[in-house]
């Protein structure tokens, strides 16, 4: 698993500041933690926070490999896309997204208008506890 | 017109969430190019479903398309969500017109002229509809047709292959739609009641390529389900052979590996009736 990569963008008052600015260090760490707490769960290759409005990852903490532009893009897009769905069909706000594949499973947790919680993982994942440490995490960034 | 589109489609690009989509779809109207202003206005309505501009000129695309019955209920819609819409009233007056309903149509007409007296065009209409009730004019368009009327907007969803026909909310929880966002079968409705199965669509155009090209190149595969957890229920979405997709709507107090299993029997219906129909 590579360092924690923490972006330079800010998207509200959940954005993660620029690395080392002491004012917002707490913002920062609190992401971080979130991060570790996700991809701790088994069968987690991965975990971000990614801006909903341009799927550019804010954060992120990945298995060497893991492609992670593109996973931002795609949940970015894919909660566009099931909220569009969903506020037409008066199904409401939503919480939480997993798109299943046969080589692994895509979880996507919007934290707010501005930020989602993203992971990907393997088929061995137990998608109940990230999903449990994802909504977790998003409530937290939004509260 | 066509610094326009530029202009308004960098706006959009810059802050997808603007009202300026209504603007755009309506410029592309007028340039001839419905089939993307509809697009457009479409997508425009899935992020701001209560915006009255934005069903107006749905209603315009749909009229221009000779849809007058899609017309009529996107300008109903707007005239639900604000009942002073002047172009919904001149849309509407319009439609009556051109349909041949001369008495609805002057009182459509009066309804406009009472908000806005210094409206020629609408005076002008006015003028030929009462000569053509006079009888002193030929009525506009095939007059002795009665106006076609859609009491309730869900008569629309009814006119759809019943494709679930036995299957629990089989015209209100169960779409069928291809990736282009175009409604094959079933139906969604609204909180409501209405018809909300184009707007659902709609939404989930190009979902279906983007999740497999992005899952390929990801090396997870083929894609079987996507499963949304929202407010008050349930949404799965799963792909029906190539180019069709199943969305599936299912109570909150339903488990989700039960609204997966009756997605899943949904599918195979679905798939059957595209295999029947040859696509």
């Amino acid at each position: 698993m590579s360092a924690p990569d923490v972006g330079r963008r800010r998207t509200g008052a959940a954005a993660a500041p620029p690395a080392g600015s002491g004012a917002g260090s707490s913002a920062s760490e609190q992401l971080q933690r979130a991060l570790d707490r996700i991809s701790r769960v088994r069968g987690v290759r991965g975990s971000m926070w990614v801006a909903a409005d341009d799927g550019i990852p804010v954060a992120q903490l990945l298995m060497e490999g893991v492609r992670g532009k593109a996973i931002a893009a795609l949940a970015a897009s894919l909660a566009r896309k099931v909220s569009g769905a969903s506020a037409a069909t008066g199904a409401g706000r939503v919480r939480f997204v997993q798109m299943e594949a046969a080589g692994g499973t895509l979880l996507v947790a919007p934290a707010s208008d501005d930020l989602l919680i993203v992971a990907l993982a393997d088929s061995r994942v137990n998608i109940g506890l990230a999903r449990l440490e994802m909504i977790r995490a998003a409530e937290a960034a939004h509260a | 017109m066509a610094d326009d589109v530029r202009s308004l489609t960098t706006e959009l690009a810059r802050d997808p969430r603007s009202l300026v989509y209504a603007d755009l779809a309506e410029a592309l109207r007028k340039l001839g190019q419905r089939e993307e202003a509809l697009q457009v206005v479409l997508q425009g309505l899935t992020r701001h479903p209560m915006h009255a501009d934005g069903h107006d000129c749905l209603a315009r695309i749909y009229a221009d398309m000779g849809d007058l019955e899609r017309a009529r209920l996107a300008w109903s819609k707007a005239l639900e969500i604000a009942p002073d819409h002047m172009g919904s009233l001149r849309g509407v007056a319009f439609l009556l017109f051109r349909q041949g309903d001369l008495v609805a149509a002057e009182a459509a007409l009066q309804k406009v002229l009472a908000r806005e007296p210094a409206d020629d065009g609408a005076g002008r209409a006015l003028e030929v509809v009462r000569r053509g009730l006079a009888g002193s004019a030929p009525p506009p368009v095939r007059a002795a047709r009665p106006a076609p009327r859609m009491t309730e907007p869900r008569l629309l969803g009814a006119t759809r292959p019943e494709i679930f026909h036995g299957f629990d909310g089989a015209t209100a929880d169960i779409l069928l739609l291809d990736q282009r966002g175009l409604v094959l079968g079933g139906g969604l409705t609204d909180r409501d009641g209405k018809d909300a199965s184009e707007l659902a669509a709609a939404a989930l155009a190009g979902v279906s390529g983007e999740a497999s090209r992005t899952t390929e190149y990801l090396g997870l595969e083929s894609w079987s389900a996507i499963v949304a957890e929202a407010e008050n229920a349930h949404l799965v979405v799963a792909p029906v052979g190539p180019g069709a997709l199943l969305l599936v709507r299912r109570d909150r107090s339903i488990a989700v590996g039960l609204a997966l299993r009756f997605a899943e029997r949904a599918r195979g219906i679905a798939l059957a009736w595209l295999d029947r129909q040859g696509a």
